[in-house]
Parts: C-alpha cells; structure tokens; sequence
C-alpha cells in the first residue's frame, strides 16, 4: 500500500471527522519503526486538514521525532517503566531514548497523552509512580492514561507457541487502579482510567 | 403515565382484533334504498349514513373518545372496496400471523347481504377485470404489487387546516365557491357543483356524529355516580359540541377535533396509512402555549390528552388484509407516523415544547400506533436529537429519523413552493408529502431483482416457465456488461409500461366511482377547484412506484459484471447453470459470490456505481410521466414486508442468494453483505441521489453497548448528522442483541411485548412471519464504530 492508497482510505472517512472532530490514529506494532511511510502519512494527511493521533511506545531516532512533531496533532506516548535497567529487562532497551523524545515533545508543547500500563508487579510500586510524577511535572505533561493490564494476548503467544512472560500476573483490580489513579490526581494529574 | 392512562393502554393492549361487520351490512342497507343522486353526493349520503346509525362508543376513563368500529380493535370491512369471500373470514380468523376474530353473525351478514350486493360492484372486481394480460402475468409473477386492490388511495398527511377553521367555515368556504361556478364557460362545472354539495353533506355528518357523542357523554353523565366523571364528561359534551362544526378554542378541543377528522377518514374510505396530524407539534403549540400562559392548562394535563389520544390510534389496527396485500403489507400497524420538529413555514427552527412533551408521550407509551418520527434539520438543536436517540437506544424501533432539509429539497424539486415544502414531512413508512395539499399515492411495488431474473432469461420467468417479458436476447450471447445492462433496462422499461397503463386504468376507476368528499374537505385546493381528492382536487398530485431489492439487484450485476466479464472466473453456462439449480451441488461458488465478491454497503465503489445505475435506470423510466390528475410519477424506496414476498416469488440470484428468501430491505445493504460497519453503509447509501426520490428507508441494527452511556449517544447523534450532510433522506435503528431475537422465537410466549422495527414502521416481533423474523435476525448487527481498515495503519 502506498500513501495516496491510504489517503484514499482516509477520506472517505472526512465526513465523519467533520461531525466528530475526529481524525486518523496512527497505532500498532510501532508505527515509527516504518519511519518514512509515517512521515509521509502524517504531511500528507496534513495538507487535507485531517487531524492525526500517532501512538508510539517513543523508542526512535529523536530527529525523525523532531521532524514529525509539526503533524502529529496528539501522541499517546507510551512510558512504562521508569527505572532504566528494569526497563531494559522488561523490554529488553533501556528508557534513555524514549524519555529524551518525551522531554523534546514536552518542550515543543506538542500535546501528549502519557499512556502508563499498570502491570502488577512490575511497575505498579510507588517507586515508579513517585518517579513517573518528578518527571512528568516539571515537563507540563498533566495527562495520564492508566491502562489496566489484561490478558487478551497470551491466548496468541499460545497458539503461536511462543513463551508468554507474563505467565502468572493477574490483572489489577478496579479498587488497585482507582488507588493508583487517585494517587496521581493527588499530585495534579488529569488521570483517566482507560482511554 | 397516571393511572387512567395506564388502565386504558392495559385495556388496548388485551383487546384483540376483531372484525365487525356493522358498516359493511348498513352501508349495503343505504345502497339498496338510495342510488338515484350523482356519484359523489351518493357517496356522502352513504357516510352521512354510517354516522348517523354507527354505535357511539365512550369507554370507561376516556377523555378523547370516538370509534370507528363498536368498540376498540373492532376492524370495520369496506366492501365497495373489496368484497372478502366467506373463505376469506375463515382465513382472516384462523390463520396464525395477523388474525381478526371474526364471528357467525358477522359471516351470516357477509353471506346474505354483502356479498350478493356487492360481488362484481367492488372495486377490486373492476380493477382485475380492467387490467390487461401483460399486467395479470406480471402482477401473478410477483414482478410489482397493486396498492389499490383492496385498500384506497389515502397516504397523505393532514395540514393546519382543522385548527383554524371548523367544519361550518369550510361549508361557508363551499358556498362560496358555488357561487364562484361559471355555468356557461366551464363546462365542468355541474360536475363540480354536485362534487362542492358533496363536501356539504359529508360536513355536516361528521358534525353530526360528534354531536351523537355529546348526547351519548350526557346520557352516560345522568347515571354516573362518581363526581369526577360526571364532570368529565359533561366536559367531553362540551367538547363534542364545538368541535369539528367550530375551530378548536383549546388543548382539548384540538385532540379531539382531530380524532373526529380522523374518524371521518378512516369511515369513509379505507385509505392507506389511515391518516396522520403530521406536523403535530407545530399544529398543537399556539394552543398550548395559550393554554398554559392563562393558567388553564398545565404540562400534565396535556400530556394525559396526548397520551388519551395515543391509546385512539392504538384501538384501531389496520383493516383486514387479504392476498398479495397481506404479503407486502402484513401487519396491523395502520402507519399513522407523526412528525416532530423540523422546519416551520418561514424556514426556522422548528421544535418547540409540545416537540418534548410529544417525545415524553411516546417515551411513556411505547406503542405501534401512533409511529413516530424526527424530522431532523441543520437548524434543529443537538438536545432534540439526543431526546429522541435516548427513547432510540431503548430497542422498540421508534422514533425513525428523517433530513428534514433533504426532505424540503425533494419536494422543491418537484414543483412545490417552499412553505409548502416545509410545512410538509413524511408519513407511512418514509414517504414524503406536501401535508394538507398534496395527495400523493403509491401504487405498487416493483421487485428489481425479478426483473434482472426476467432479462437473463430472454423474458420468461423461470419459476413458472412463462413468457412474461420482452425478448431481450440470451444472455449467453452477452459479451459485455452493457450488453447485460441494457436488457435489465429494457425489460424495465417494459414493466413499468405496464404498471403504469394499469395504474391509469385504475386511478380513472376511483376518480368515478369512489370520490372521497369528507377526504377532500381536508385537503387544499380540492374546495377552492371543486375536484375531489381522488380525482386531481389537491394543489399536487403525485403517482409513486416503489423500488424493492435495489442492493439485491445491484449487488447480482456486481457479481456478474465481476465473475463474467471483468475477472472471466465464471462462465454465462456455469454461472446461469449455478442459478438454475439453486446452487445446488456449486455451494463453493455460492461462497464465492456471497463472500468474495463486491457487495454495496461497504463504500466501494465498484459495486456502489452499479446501484446507482440501477437507481437512475428506474428514475428515467417513472419520473415525470403523466398521471391521469395533472400530476406526475415519482419514484421512492422502501419495502414494508414486501421484501419476503416478493423473495418468495424471485429465484437463486447471482449475488448468491438462494432461491426464496428474502430480498433486501428499502435501501438498505444485502443482509449480511455489510462489513465494514456503519459508516461506510450510510456512505454507500448517500450515494444514490435521494434528492430525487421521495423517501427512501436505510435500516440499520445495533447492539444496546453502542447506544450505552453520553457518549454512545454522541456517536450515534455524529452518525445520524453526517449521513444527512452526505444528503441522506431517512434512517431507523433497531437495537436488541441477536441474542434476544432468537429468545422470542424460541419462546414466544414470554417475548410477546418485544417490539422491533420492520421496515418503517415498528411491530410485535412474534406478530411476525417466522420469515421476517429470520430476516431482521440476519441484517448485520454493528457492535462498534469500526474504522476501516486502512484507517489504523
């Protein structure tokens, strides 16, 4: 598929944004690992007003970053872990880069919803959350999203006989996440649950 | 509701149909004894007659009171119209979907007196003994359906006109306009003298029978010991006295004006959609804003006399039907629709606060009758949308919703000046009318799919193995698409030749024999032009052919033009071979057709623009041909039931639909053929051009989670608006899981007050054929705002 092939796609949706105020949402696997089809998606739906959402976990080369920041009306800006070695043995990188690109999206004023999910056990500890507010803050990032872990894809990794990592993590609880949720509106967050 | 209300629509909801033979054995009596005067003065004597020895009917709790039968749900016959057979009654009171009880009495009155009077005097006896070969051949073959042979023309929509003059100005109006006839110049004008007395004499019987319900409120008044309905009805007396001889003062008087005007039309003739107030909220509000300002009228009061006058409409199903008439049309549902909102005459917004106060009715009520509809506008406010999706999202199928602003282009485009567009709406299931002005009559409908059946058959109908068509060539022989095209379009041409000589036939029948004087009353300028409704007295006059199964058709020249020329995967022998043996033993094509092949509904526009040539090849056939009254035919889309029956009568198709089963619905997508969800079927659907139709119906099905919550509602609401931007002309939701349809048709018992919308109108879901059931099972039920694809790289 090509741009213009997607754009056509896109447009026949034009009438509905209208009403909605909607637009397109760029999502995944990771988008900014197709690095120039994005680029070109993005200005492309730009030159017909279209507004754009571009969902990314932020591990990518800071100037493509740079260059699309201008045509990314919204990122949902994945940040799960804020400790760098954990981080790493989770994901296996380290968070130096996907923290470096927040901060550039912060001080361009681009909007940007953090999307945080919370894994218990993993980073649903104060630890993280103190460290995910001292950094969020002073950059002016307010919104959180707080996505409950869940299980919908462990069925996949089965099937596909692949190890599931997450073997033995049960999914948080509505009283945990309202816990979680209310500890960071307490420090001045818009916190949504979901989202 | 309060609890006089509750009683009353709990005593509505047990009455069961019943047939009662009262006007059919005194309108034989009158005829017997009186045939000396023209034919319209005979007419209104004969409902002067009716009105003066009908029981009068005042029911225990009513505020608005009148029948058209006896009693609640006792169906009147029309034997003028159609003469049922005794085989007739003991089909109407055994069969198992929309029955009528019908009792010894009333068979011993059919036996002895109507029918040896009126067999071969009926109406439906004159029409099938008018109609040439070619249109009994194409009527038995289910090609199109004929509206009038047992019903007659009616669908159209009361204007203002009751609300600002009573029965005894418009016989001041009358005589004027006597007095106006030019003897020596026109040289109609004796016919128009006795067609003006007529419309006197229909006057003055409803007058009075309302005055016969006064006397019998006083009568009852003089025994009632209970204080309070003493007084009540002493008040109804009073009511009953003033109006329709005089315009109405009050709230009150309007309701029961217009049951009366309403009676008087559903007496005199059978018309088709009964007759409906339309613009309601609009008509209602002076009064009830005069009401309220002087403190003698308060919101609930009003409420309690709309919700007395909404239990009316539910007394009175639709008069028995029988034959073709009952397969296109099965069900009780009289299709009285009022209108709510949209534009007033000037051109502003329309909703006001009898708007709300009617949503509330309807909300509280959950009724068939009367249906119910927003005529949305770019002008109207989002909080009228959203009060009507909440009563939406409660899965009863009302209220349906119309682009009002596509409503008023499609009657500009007709001719008609723009208060009159605005003043006017839609009625029936989708229909759209210049209210008080205009009669505008549908016919018949007109199976496409069958008709492509014809043309690759060379003219024969391959379930009967008739010629019914023209000679348009073996398909075989086709070497491309327009070759294929253009023998649909000659055999359409063809068929609506054919509807329409017949349609002419029988428009003049009715223009002589049956003139409708209390009808024309009502509708302007049949006073002013002395003519009768039935024979060009309205200001526009209008003459529909409705289009059945357009995705059918198109969605089968997609998959032909797909398979046979442009991707040559079939040949014409596998393919024609395919469809005759029902696809039996080719199950792996049928697939093939049915799952990868282009289907409308899915803003493709590959099989779209095929729709849209199947649209605009009917269009150039019917619109702008003469009719018989100084007005022109239309075209418009929708299908009531008529979908499974004319499915019954049509072949396998080539978009691999089997032999038998149902034809899409109004306009919307195949059952099933839908995938991409919500969005692209209301963007197909707007690409045919609605602006130049009158009315067409997109259904759509959803689960409840999409109407859940503010924000479900805003979805919905987004949907709604941008499929009217787009120039969209109506669309209904029903919203109930799969789940519960299946529940109710495995235990009826205990689903019986499940509603569910059928076409444009709502209906018992176990009042159903098992057929339609299946039907509505199989339309795509859309459980979220799927993006296509692409949309989420």
């Amino acid at each position: 598929m090509t741009v213009p092939d997607v754009l056509a796609e896109v447009v026949k949706d034009e009438v509905f944004f209208d009403e909605s105020g909607g637009g397109i949402t760029i999502s995944g696997g990771e988008p900014l690992m197709q690095a120039s089809f994005v680029e070109s998606l993005l200005a492309a739906c730009r030159s017909r007003r279209i507004r754009t959402v571009l969902e990314t976990c932020g591990f990518a080369d800071p100037d493509l970053v740079g260059r699309i920041t201008e045509n990314v009306d919204l990122f949902l800006y994945d940040l799960k872990l804020m400790d760098r070695e954990r981080h790493q043995h989770f994901t296996g990188v380290r968070n130096d880069l996907i923290l470096q690109n927040l901060r550039m999206l912060a001080e361009r004023r681009r909007a940007v919803i953090v999307r945080v999910p919370i894994i218990p056990g993993v980073n649903d500890d104060d630890a993280n959350l103190d460290a995910l507010s001292g950094f969020l803050s002073p950059l002016g990032l307010r919104d959180i999203d707080l996505l409950p872990y869940h299980r919908i894809g462990s069925d996949k990794y089965h099937r596909l006989r692949l190890p599931y990592q997450m073997e033995g993590v049960d999914p948080p609880s509505t009283e945990q996440m309202e816990t979680i949720a209310a500890h960071l509106r307490g420090r001045g967050f818009r916190v949504r649950i979901g989202g | 509701m309060n609890e006089r209300v509750a009683r009353l629509r709990q005593a509505s909801l047990e009455a069961k149909p019943r047939l009662s033979i009262e006007r059919a054995a005194l309108l034989t009596d009158f005829y017997r004894s009186d045939r000396t005067a023209a034919v319209p003065v005979l007419r209104a004597r004969a409902f002067q007659y009716l009105l003066e020895n009908q029981e009068v009917y005042i029911g225990k709790d009513e505020l608005i009171v009148g029948e058209r039968g006896p009693e609640p749900k006792a169906v009147p016959t029309f034997p003028e119209l159609c003469c049922h057979s005794l085989d007739d009654f003991i089909l109407l009171n055994s069969r198992d979907k929309i029955p009528y009880a019908v009792d010894d009495h009333a068979r011993q009155v059919q036996k002895d007196e109507v029918i040896p009077y009126w067999r071969g005097r009926s109406m439906r006896d004159l029409i099938f003994a008018e109609m040439t070969p070619e249109w009994m051949k194409a009527y038995e073959a289910g090609i199109f359906t004929e509206f009038m042979e047992q019903r007659a023309p009616g669908h159209t929509v009361l204007g203002d006109v009751i609300y600002r003059k009573g029965l005894l100005d418009l016989k001041a109006d009358i005589e004027s306009a006597v007095s106006r006839l030019d003897f020596f110049n026109d040289p109609e004008a004796s016919s128009k003298k006795e067609e003006l007395r007529a419309m006197a004499i229909a006057a003055d019987a409803l007058i009075r029978f309302a005055e016969r319900h006064a006397a019998k409120a006083e009568e009852l008044a003089s025994v009632e010991t209970d204080p309070g309905r003493r007084a009540e009805l002493h008040r109804i007396a009073e009511v009953c006295r003033r109006v329709p001889a005089h315009a109405p003062r009050d709230f009150w008087e309007a309701l029961q004006a217009y049951w009366f005007t309403h009676l008087g039309v559903v007496t005199e003739l059978n018309t088709w959609d009964s007759f409906c107030p339309g613009r309601f909220d609009q008509h209602l509000y002076p009064l009830y804003r005069k009401g309220t300002e002087e403190g003698t009228l308060t919101r609930e009061k009003a409420k309690e006399l709309l919700e007395c006058l909404w239990i009316k409409f539910n007394n009175q199903p639709a008069p028995p039907k029988v034959g073709v008439t009952a397969e296109e049309s099965g069900t009780y549902t009289d299709f009285a629709n009022i209108n709510n909102g949209g534009l007033k005459r000037d051109g502003s917004d329309g909703v006001n606060e009898v708007t709300y106060l009617i949503l509330d009715v309807v909300d509280e009520m959950r009724l068939l009758q009367p249906s119910s509809n927003l005529q949305l506008s770019r002008k109207n406010p989002e909080a009228f949308l959203k009060r009507g999706l909440e009563i939406v999202r409660q899965g009863w199928g009302q209220p349906s919703i119309f682009n009002a602003d596509m409503v008023v282009e499609e009657l500009l485009r007709q001719g008609k000046t723009v208060e009159d567009a605005r003043s006017g709406g839609t009625s029936g299931c989708v229909e759209t009318g210049a209210f008080g002005k205009e009669a505008y009559i549908l016919t018949g409908y007109l199976n496409l799919p069958k008709v492509l059946e014809i043309a690759l058959n060379n003219g024969v109908d391959p379930r009967t193995g008739k010629k019914i068509g023209v000679e348009t060539g073996e398909a075989r022989a086709w070497s491309s698409y327009e070759q294929l095209l253009a023998a649909f379009r000659q055999q359409l041409h063809h068929f609506v030749d054919v509807k329409v000589r017949g349609n002419n036939v029988i428009e003049r029948l009715y223009a002589d024999h049956m003139p409708a004087p209390f009808l024309s009353l009502l509708v302007e300028d049949c006073i002013a032009k002395g003519k009768d409704y039935n024979g060009g007295g309205p200001r526009y006059n209008t003459t529909y052919i409705m289009g059945v199964a357009p995705a059918t058709c198109a969605d089968s020249l997609a998959a032909l033009k797909y398979h046979v020329f442009d991707h040559k995967t079939l040949t014409w022998d596998e393919f024609l071979g395919a469809l005759t043996s029902n696809f039996e033993d080719h199950e792996k094509w049928r697939l093939m057709l049915r799952n990868k092949t282009p289907k409308f509904g899915n803003d493709d526009d590959y099989p779209d623009a095929i729709l849209v040539e199947v649209f605009n090849a009917l269009f150039d056939e019917v619109d702008g041909r003469k009719n018989t009254k100084g007005g022109n035919y239309r075209v418009n889309y929708l299908s009531t039931t008529c979908h499974i029956y004319f499915g019954s009568m049509t072949g396998a198709t080539p978009d691999g639909r089997r032999a038998g089963e149902p034809l899409s619905d109004g306009i919307s997508p195949v059952q099933g053929a839908d995938r991409h969800g919500p969005t692209a079927v209301v963007k197909s659907a707007a690409k045919m051009d609605h602006a130049r139709t009158g009315g067409t119906l997109l259904n759509q099905k959803f689960t409840p989670q999409v109407l859940q919550g503010e924000g479900g509602l805003d979805k919905v609401a987004q949907l709604i608006r941008s499929y009217f931007r787009l120039g969209g002309h109506h669309i209904q939701f029903n919203v109930i899981t799969t789940a519960t349809l299946r529940a109710a048709q495995a235990d009826p018992e205990k689903y019986r007050d499940l509603i569910v919308r059928v076409a444009g109108y709502s209906d018992y879901f176990c009042d159903l054929s098992r057929a339609l059931q299946d039907e509505i099972i199989a339309r795509t039920a859309h459980e979220a705002f799927a993006l296509p694809p692409a949309a989420s790289v």
